[in-house]
Formats: C-alpha cells, structure tokens, sequence
C-alpha cells in the first residue's frame, strides 16, 4: 500500500494507492473519491457501544469504513476542515488523539476511547480521547498547519492547540499568567505538558475561529 | 518473579525513536521487548525511576545516561518493581508517590479554587445585575424613556385600530391629565391612544405613551374605575419599570457575553428585548408598586380610588364567564391579595374631599358602543398631541 499526503498543508488530503488484498479503514465520510474497483464495508467503530460512545464524545462517527480491494485502485481520504494531515507509525505504542482528528488507519491499528478528565475539559480538548495503538499506521488532520515537538521537560501549548500526545506525557492545566494578564492577554487556560514523549500542535484553533466567526455575525 | 506487563520503551536506536513493549522483570534488571523483537535492558542498579505521564502514575525507568527510557503505567507494576529490584528503588518509588499526591493535591486546590471564584462570579453577577440594574437605569434622563417608547410603540401591533373619536380619546386623555400633576417623575408627557378590541386591557410605554383598549371602557361602570387602572399604567412609566426590565434582561445578556467573550451580539439582541419586554407582563414586585403610587396618585388628585379595588373586584367576579380577553387581569395576576392591599393602604389616607371627574362618561359609552364602526381610522401611526 503506497500512501501521499497530497495539497500540503492548507487543503491536505491522502492518497492511498491499494494493492491486492490491501485494507484501509477510513472514518466514515472521510472519502473523497476512488477507483470502481474498490469496495468499501461499514462497520461499527469497535463495537456497537464504542461506536456510539466515540460518536457521543469523541467528536468521530459511529461507523468507520473499510476499504478493500482484489484487483487494486486508488482512494483519496480528506477531513472536513481545511488542515494540514499527518502520518504516524505506531509499533506497538500508543498515541492520543483530540476528537474529530482521526481520518483513517491501516488495519492492525486498534481505536479506543478514554477519559481524558475535567482538566482536559476546561482546556477545551474534550471530556474524552482517542487511543489508537498497535502497530500500522494512523492518520490524522488537524485545522491549519501540524507542527511536533520532542518534549523532555516542561513545555507550553495553549488551550485547543494540542492535536496528539503520547501517554507518556503528563498534562496539566494552568493559568498563562497572574490572574490579571491570563484572563486579559486573551489567553486563559494553557495547558502545561511534561515529557518525555512527542506532542502534535495545530497552528490555528477552532475556538479562535468560533471566536472570530461570532465577531463577524452581526 | 518473570511477570510481564504492557508498556513501552524510548531509544535512539528505534526507528521513530519508540516503540510499544512487553516489559519484564528479570534477575538482571528491567527489560523490554518490542513487537519487533528487540530487546532492552537496564540493570536495576543502574536504574533511574521517575513518575508522570498523562494519568502521573506511569513508571519511567531510565539508564544512567538517559539513552534508554522503559515506561509502564500497570497498576501493579511498581510494587513488582520494588520486590524484583529487591528494595534498591524503593526511595526513588516513594519519592515518585510524594510527588505525583503532591501535584494531586495541588491540582485539587487549584480546581477548588477556581471552581468557587467561577460560583462567587455567577452570584455576584446575579445580585449585581438585579440590584446594579435598577440603581443604574434610574440615573439615566427620563428622555430616555420617551425615545424607547416612542420606537416600540410606532412597531408595535397594537391588536386593533385607532378609535379616533375626539369625545371617547378626549375623555381618557382628560382623566390621564388630572392624574399627571401627582406623577412623581416630571418630564413624562402622557399621551393616550384608544384602540378598538374586546380586550379588558390598558398598558403604559416608558415615557408616557398609554394605550386604552375600548372592552376595557365597556365593562368599567364608572370614570372613577378607568382612572383606578390608568394611575396604576402611568405608576409603571413614572417608576420606570418597563426600562428597569430592560436593563435587567441586558444586564443578563451582559454577562453572559462577559463570560462567553463575545460583545457583538449584544446590540441584536437589545432590540428584540426592547419590544418584548417593554409590552409584556411586569413581575410582582413592580405590579405592586404600581398598585401602591397609583393610589397614591390617584389620592393625591382628588380621585376616589376605592374604584380601582371596585374594578378588580368587578373583574375577578366576570372572570369565569370570558376567560381569554381579560387580558388586563391575567397579566396581574393575584388579584385577591392586590385588592386587600389596596383597600389596606385606602383605610391608612387621610381624608379628602373627593371630586367627580368631569367627562360626559354616557356619552363616552354611547359613541364606544354604537358609532364604533363609523369613527375609526385604520391608520397606524401613532397620534402626536
């Protein structure tokens, strides 16, 4: 299975070129076209209750696709958000990921849903997680760019710029500043992460864009 | 003691620089093996433990040049660290344990504490808004009042047409002026407008505009009852209630924008509340203060306003026959209690001579009950005079 992660990094969509017996599981909606010969099967997302809790609060939809082929073809997996996508191989390891960021996995990768917790929560990444472990590759979108970091002590992520972290990394939620200058510099919560382990940032947030949106409505 | 939990491990030489594994404890020290084969090894003696971790229970387990990270966050797997490292780590688990309930503890305080500041804003904004709102309005000039009515009552259906009719409109604008001169506000100018409907209803706008339904005038027996429930209308514009609603439901919207972070919606919202709140039903409070300063009123320009307990006696008894258009009584609702409070406050008057009101009351029945039709003007633009 040959894979592209095409349009970098404003409008990024995959492309997976499909050999033979090769599977690919993509969230449901997550095709954009592909070849005739490729089949596609619906299944819950890891069982009727995981499919329903990830809809209700992991931000993902009950359902996730599997793409198969006999003879090969060609898929193109997009997200709904204008973002950059990235790939990650997993051996073995795990990774968290925010609602709404899985776009798809090779099939030795199992999907899981944990609490995250009500810090979380107020860091406005969502009560719940994705776990994906295993071993194959994953990927995920995220809106506006995707940059990594390799953190080994303290480090500062803004509340809803955290995209993906590994379990090794502790979070915790704090102030930016003073009372003050945290609830008047416009920043608020952040979150505090502590390695070792990688984390994932996206460059734009959606809260920003909400923020920005509702100062245009009117 | 070969117990096997799940895991992973850091090194340079992974491709990735991670990878999931099976760790273990062995004689030798802590190993992992990953899905790929490959082991690892650090020696107890030379181990390194830290805690942390996205849930701060994860046992990190490091060589002394830090090269090499085995990590696990099983339940059991410190205490089968401590017995397999036969106690040599045993300082470092438990300064681990001091650090991870230290952070706890601390996080703990911190969600206190900013849990109670978030309770003690919701109630401070409450109080600030019901109490801060009406302090704030009543500084603001009475003309503001006028520009507000003015604007609601040029949208507003008002559920009929105009009676233009100069004895019926004069007649009630002739009760209003003699009731004008003990308003406690000066400055409003009260202009009456009578509107054809069944409705037993009257309303006033801030700033003096009143509206008189004429099924209000058809089932009051005497002039002295319509100027019960006028005084009582010119009482809510005089004590500015409909604007102090206003400033209430804005006050809300305020701080709901405080708190969400966004303003812009405020001035939409405003003008939908301006037409809503300033027609619909007062809350009790304000029903009974108007009550209050319109007997007062009333008293003070030598009206008898034992009427206005008469009507709302008068009311409550035909009530039961045609619910639906006593509009009038069932946005005030509790007349019982109202009607003994009002008598109340008539036996604590001192004494006055009473005068008449001086309108021609068959006349403004006569014309309201026949020569309706004839006389009204579909026009709705409000009257200027």
């Amino acid at each position: 299975m040959q894979t592209e992660i095409r349009d970098r990094p404003s409008f990024a969509n995959i492309r997976v070129r499909l050999e033979p017996g090769d599977e690919i599981v993509a969230e449901a909606d997550a095709m954009a076209s592909m070849s005739s010969s490729i089949e596609m099967k619906t299944q819950w997302s890891g069982g009727f209750v995981n499919g329903v809790l990830k809809r209700l609060f992991g931000g993902e939809s009950m359902f996730v696709n599997t793409f198969s082929t006999q003879t090969g073809g060609e898929i193109v997996l997009t997200q709904p958000f204008p973002g950059d996508i990235q790939c990650l191989e997993l051996n073995g390891n795990s990774m968290f990921l925010q609602p709404g960021a899985f776009i798809a996995c090779e099939p030795g990768v199992k999907l899981g849903l944990g609490w995250a917790g009500w810090k979380m929560f107020v860091a406005r990444e969502g009560l719940f997680r994705l776990k994906v472990s295993g071993k194959g590759r994953v990927w995920f979108g995220a809106y506006g760019g995707i940059f990594q970091r390799e953190i080994d002590s303290e480090y500062i992520v803004d509340s809803g710029h955290l995209v993906a972290y590994e379990p090794t990394v502790g979070v915790q939620i704090a102030l930016a500043g003073g009372i003050f200058s945290s609830f008047f510099s416009g920043e608020g919560f952040v979150t505090r992460v502590n390695g070792p382990g990688r984390i994932y940032m996206q460059s734009r947030s959606f809260d920003g864009l909400a923020a920005w949106t509702n100062a245009h409505l009117y | 003691m070969d117990q096997t939990f799940l895991g992973g491990v850091f090194s340079e030489t992974l491709e990735g620089g991670r990878a999931g594994a099976d760790v273990e404890l062995l004689p030798a020290g802590i190993g992992a093996r990953t899905p790929d084969g490959e082991t690892f090894v650090i020696p107890y003696r030379d181990c390194q433990v830290e805690m942390g971790g996205y849930n701060g229970r994860m046992v990190f387990c490091r060589n002394a040049d830090r090269s090499l990270t085995i990590f696990c966050d099983a339940p059991k797997f410190p205490k089968a660290l401590s017995l397999a490292a036969a106690g040599t780590l045993d300082d470092q688990l438990a300064i681990g344990h001091k650090k991870r309930r230290g952070e706890s503890r601390r996080a703990f305080l911190f969600g206190t504490i900013c849990l109670t500041a978030i309770l003690l804003f919701i109630v401070a904004g409450y109080f600030g808004i019901r109490f801060g709102a009406r302090s704030a309005v009543l500084a603001l000039p009475v003309s503001i009042d006028a520009q507000i009515g003015d604007a609601a009552m040029e949208s507003m259906d008002l559920g009929g047409p105009k009676v233009r009719d100069d004895v019926v409109v004069g007649a009630m604008q002739s009760i209003v002026d003699r009731i004008a001169p003990a308003a406690a506000v000066e400055g409003i100018d009260f202009r009456v407008h009578v509107v054809e409907s069944a409705q037993i209803n009257a309303f006033a706008l801030p700033g003096g505009n009143m509206v008189v339904y004429t099924g209000l005038i058809q089932n009051a027996s005497s002039p002295e009852q319509i100027a019960g429930v006028l005084s009582h209308e010119m009482a809510h514009a005089t004590l500015r209630h409909g604007i102090q609603r206003i400033g209430q439901s804005l006050g809300i919207w305020a701080g709901i924008s405080l708190l969400v972070g966004d303003v812009s919606g405020l001035t939409g919202a405003a003008v939908d509340l301006m037409q809503v709140a300033s027609v619909n039903s007062y809350s009790r409070t304000h029903e009974n203060e108007a009550d209050a300063e319109g007997v007062r009123m009333l008293h003070a320009a030598e009206i008898d306003p034992s009427a206005m307990a008469d009507f709302f006696e008068h009311l409550e008894e035909e009530e039961g026959d045609v619910p639906g258009i006593f509009a009038w009584i069932s946005t005030h609702p509790d007349h019982a209690s109202r009607i003994a409070s009002v008598r109340a406050q008539l036996a604590g008057l001192p004494p006055v001579q009473y005068r008449p009101i001086d309108i021609d009351w068959g006349e403004v029945r006569k014309r309201i009950d026949k020569n309706i039709d004839t006389s009204i003007d579909n026009s709705d633009v409000p009257e200027k005079n």
